[in-house]
């Protein structure tokens, strides 16, 4: 330990511009865990449980996405230490290993968000707007409010309600701008935090099974089914339902669910400060994110399962809804944690709670896929009309208008397809995390004074230790990829949807024709793109 | 819109490459990267647009024969000479200055008001920036290359003065240059008022007001560059966080809130005179090109503890300028 007096200063600092405080670790964790969509995590496995992962024990999923994850939420932590406000995967990958497959990497990212907007505006067609009506008609027996739900559940409902969204979410941009969208995200969140996490823990927590058995009976009779817990029982015994036991194979399978957190979760690499003084903010900034979604899983999963149990979500994806009252399909966790509060009031809360989350993912999709395209556009990659921005509202129109146009086109995908399923997009985004951590391995070797110069410079065996971390978290993301290609449940399995893999392969192919292709263009402009990214000796 | 557009023959005129980086901010490896970039970009004119000096001074405490510096809020130790050149070699990787002192001397520091310490680190500083100077010589080898570099608003006045000195580095800060192929180059590296309250601030009457003074000795606006250190308002090319009355960043849901903090004179100044491109640092976080009518503005950003320097290749063909960013 040092003997300097404990008040020397270890280092002066001047009066200088941009020299701020370091956010602090507790930020950039907040800022991660809003995009980790743990509730749509948890929503979606008893969605896909009765017919895709019976008998899975939940909780071991969790934990085995969680110990594939783990050391990617290291590496990534370690990556903003050394590279801050790098600009994201796309800058470091095409710096570290090629430009060409930083770009690809990118642009398959950007890609898949482009697809799963359909999976956020649909559900929120569905889970939200759809479930507040049948939750207010299960409550109050208006046929009104069950019409008024119903439709969002239909192919049309789907469409428009997603693009209203889509578009609603444009107009906070072009008219408000990223001010406007901030706002607009506190009482968001305030609400998400509220209805997707907390109503639903204390509701699971103080409701019994028999008592939430009872409202779910009275909730349906509202719906026009008496009888509806028996019903249920009838009509998924009858679709060959039968209560599994723990199974192992099911269990592995389904931890493509608990997977799709980690396509959102390491987010945080504009929090550092300008000088790398400290090292704990990324540690507890994304590893920190991952432990606060075990958290909330943890307590979660036992509020749901002490009200509904592995047998009623079973019977839930096996039974024919209209049998049970739910003509327009099958509850979700906002509607079965509002039928177990008991109240239209905690039911509403709850659902918008959850609608809300689905509803700001949108603007923040398309911010940071206009973020890219901006990336893009600096780099003469593309266009410069795509870093267009308006010079009266100070939006970038174009990106906005590309994505939207995007947007609508995955809402129309999902609500009148079925191209894609839910969790399809999982494999392209967990491409670009591979690739990340294959510059993760190489960087030391690369780019040998910068690592050693950094908090991270040490090895570990003769090995440096972000090669050392960035191979668990490589061998993590190709074990999770692994799985995804395993489970047909995850929409992009080599034995039920080779299609999608090939596809997934195929963005690849794409984006490396786009970027050779720039080459070649710009170089009959007089700009040669491989300057962009050559190194300058210095020596 | 075409969607890659095709450069335009704009007929006979002069043809000129400029390399523009900014804010490096003390980190000795970005200045010698910046003096390879004439041979690397095959760039004739190469041009450091201010905050060349750095923002933080580790000290480096001798102490029973060792010498004990804090790095990333850790103590490292370095015992023989070859482990403290190591050390220091580090710290100035990192952006800063290392600086050898007795503990009594960290704390004589320590007790020194603002104004001295801030006069305690401009000796610090132009220590190593003179080393620099001397570099430039030493490396610019090349008599057609012309090295033009300014202090920005985080310099101190020593600076100025090391430049002026300066064999090889051309000074340009307040004076309008000829670049040559018929183009000119006027530069202001002060900045408009900051929370930080930098060395070289001005109000934004007064930074028009000299803006407008060089501009009114260039005979031809259609063949000149802007090097101003401050970005113009509301440019995307100066958005940063917005800090509180602590410099804290001020923060909604969890992220920055991100505000214009650029200079209304020097929009005001690209509006009215309309310079062929415009150069700009200043905000680190704001790297962008923008359109302010015929002007092409450039702020290439900076990320220089990461010990890659970036930097834009600016092409002038006639009236019309491009761009490209090269991070090196």
């Amino acid at each position: 330990m040092s003997t300097r007096a404990p008040e020397t200063p270890a280092l002066f600092t001047r009066k200088a511009t941009g020299l701020v405080r370091e956010a602090r670790g507790t930020d950039a964790l907040f800022y991660n865990v809003m995009w980790a969509s743990v509730a749509l995590s948890f929503a979606f496995f008893w969605l896909l449980y009765g017919f895709a992962y019976q008998g899975s024990n939940a909780a071991l999923a969790f934990l085995i996405a969680v110990a594939l994850g783990l050391p990617g939420a290291f590496m990534y932590a370690m990556l903003a230490q050394i590279m801050p406000r790098t600009g994201g995967d796309y800058v470091f990958n095409s710096r570290s290993l090629h430009p060409a497959l930083g770009f690809a990497a990118n642009f398959s990212y950007c890609f898949w968000l482009a697809i799963i907007y359909g999976v956020y505006t649909t559900y929120l067609a569905a889970y939200g707007f759809g479930a507040f009506g049948r939750m207010m008609a299960g409550f109050t027996g208006s046929s009104g409010w069950l019409d008024f739900g119903d439709w969002f559940s239909t192919e049309h409902g789907l469409f428009i309600t997603g693009t209203i969204a889509v578009l609603l979410s444009a107009v906070v941009f072009i008219v408000g701008g990223l001010r406007l969208f901030l706002r607009l995200q506190v009482g968001a969140f305030v609400l998400y935090m509220l209805g997707a996490f907390l109503l639903p823990i204390l509701a699971g927590l103080f409701q019994s099974r028999t008592g939430f058995l009872a409202n779910f009976n009275d909730y349906a009779a509202n719906l026009g089914t008496k009888n509806a817990s028996a019903a249920l029982d009838a009509s998924a015994k009858k679709a060959g339902f039968a209560p599994a036991g723990f199974n192992l194979e099911a269990t592995l399978k389904s931890v493509t669910v608990f997977w799709y957190i980690f396509g959102f979760l390491y987010s945080s690499n504009y929090f550092a400060g300008e000088i790398r003084m400290r090292k704990r903010t990324h540690l507890v900034a994304i590893p920190g994110a991952v432990l606060v979604a075990a958290v909330a899983i943890a307590l979660m999963l036992p509020a749901y399962l002490h009200v509904t149990g592995y047998t009623f979500n079973g019977m839930l994806g096996f039974a024919d809804p209209a049998a049970y009252g739910f003509a327009a399909g099958a509850p979700a966790y906002p509607e079965i944690m509002s039928i177990a509060a008991g109240s239209w009031v905690f039911g509403a809360v709850i659902i918008v709670g959850f609608g809300i989350g689905l509803l700001i993912w949108l603007p923040q999709t398309m911010l940071l896929m206009s973020r890219s395209m901006f990336a893009w556009s600096f780099d003469r990659i593309m266009p410069a009309r795509l870093s267009y921005v308006d010079p009266r509202t100070h939006s970038p129109v174009v990106a906005i208008a590309i994505v939207t146009v995007l947007a609508i086109g995955s809402t129309a995908i999902y609500s009148f397809t079925t191209w894609f399923s839910t969790l399809a997009v999982l494999l392209g985004l967990s491409t670009t995390l591979i690739v990340t951590a294959v510059g993760a391995i190489l960087l030391p070797y690369r780019q040998r004074a910068m690592v050693e110069n950094s908090p991270y410079g040490r090895k570990v065996g003769g090995i440096p230790l972000l090669s050392l971390v960035s191979g668990l978290a490589l061998l993590g993301f190709a074990l999770a990829i692994g799985v995804l290609l395993w489970d047909p449940g995850s929409g992009a399995s080599l034995s039920e949807n080779p299609g999608k893999v090939v596809l997934a392969l195929g963005v690849y192919v794409l984006a490396f024709a786009i970027y050779f292709i720039s080459r070649e263009v710009r170089k009959r402009q007089g700009i040669d793109l491989s300057l962009t990214y050559r190194e300058l000796p210095p020596e | 819109m075409g969607l890659f557009k095709r450069r335009k023959d704009n007929g006979p005129g002069g043809r000129l490459r400029i390399y523009y980086a900014s804010d490096i901010h003390g980190t000795e490896v970005l200045w010698r990267k910046f003096l390879q970039a004439p041979a690397v970009y095959q760039a004739p004119v190469i041009v450091m647009g201010g905050d060349v000096t750095g923002k933080v001074v580790v000290p480096m405490v001798e102490e029973d024969g060792e010498v004990v510096a804090e790095l990333y809020g850790q103590p490292e130790r370095a015992g023989t000479p070859e482990e403290v050149a190591e050390l220091e070699n580090r710290i100035r990787a990192n952006g800063m200055y290392p600086h050898l002192m007795t503990p009594d001397e960290v704390q004589r520091v320590a007790r020194l008001t603002v104004e001295e310490r801030e006069a305690w680190f401009a000796d610090v500083m132009l220590v190593t920036f003179e080393r620099w100077m001397s570099l430039a010589g030493e490396r610019l080898a090349d008599p057609e290359v012309r090295c033009f570099v300014m202090p920005g608003n985080d310099d101190p006045p020593g600076v100025e003065e090391a430049i002026e000195s300066a064999q090889r580095v051309e000074a340009c800060d307040g004076r309008v240059v000829d670049l040559g192929e018929g183009y000119t180059m006027i530069s202001l590296g002060y900045s408009n008022v900051t929370p930080f309250d930098s060395p070289r601030e001005l109000d934004e009457d007064e930074l028009f007001r000299r803006v407008e003074a060089m501009a009114g000795q260039v005979e031809d606006l259609t063949h000149c560059v802007f090097n101003l250190h401050v970005p113009p308002y509301a440019s995307q090319l100066d958005t940063a966080a917005e800090l509180d009355d602590e410099l804290n960043v001020v923060l909604a849901a969890g992220e920055p809130k991100m505000i214009p903090v650029g200079s209304t004179a020097v929009r005001e100044a690209i509006e009215r005179f309309q310079p062929i491109a415009a150069l700009h640092g200043h905000v680190h976080e704001s790297r962008g090109v923008a359109r302010i009518g015929r002007s092409l503005c450039i702020n290439p950003g900076s990320d220089y503890h990461t010990g890659r320097i970036s930097g834009a290749l600016v092409h002038l063909r006639d009236d019309q300028a491009d761009y490209q960013f090269v991070v090196g």
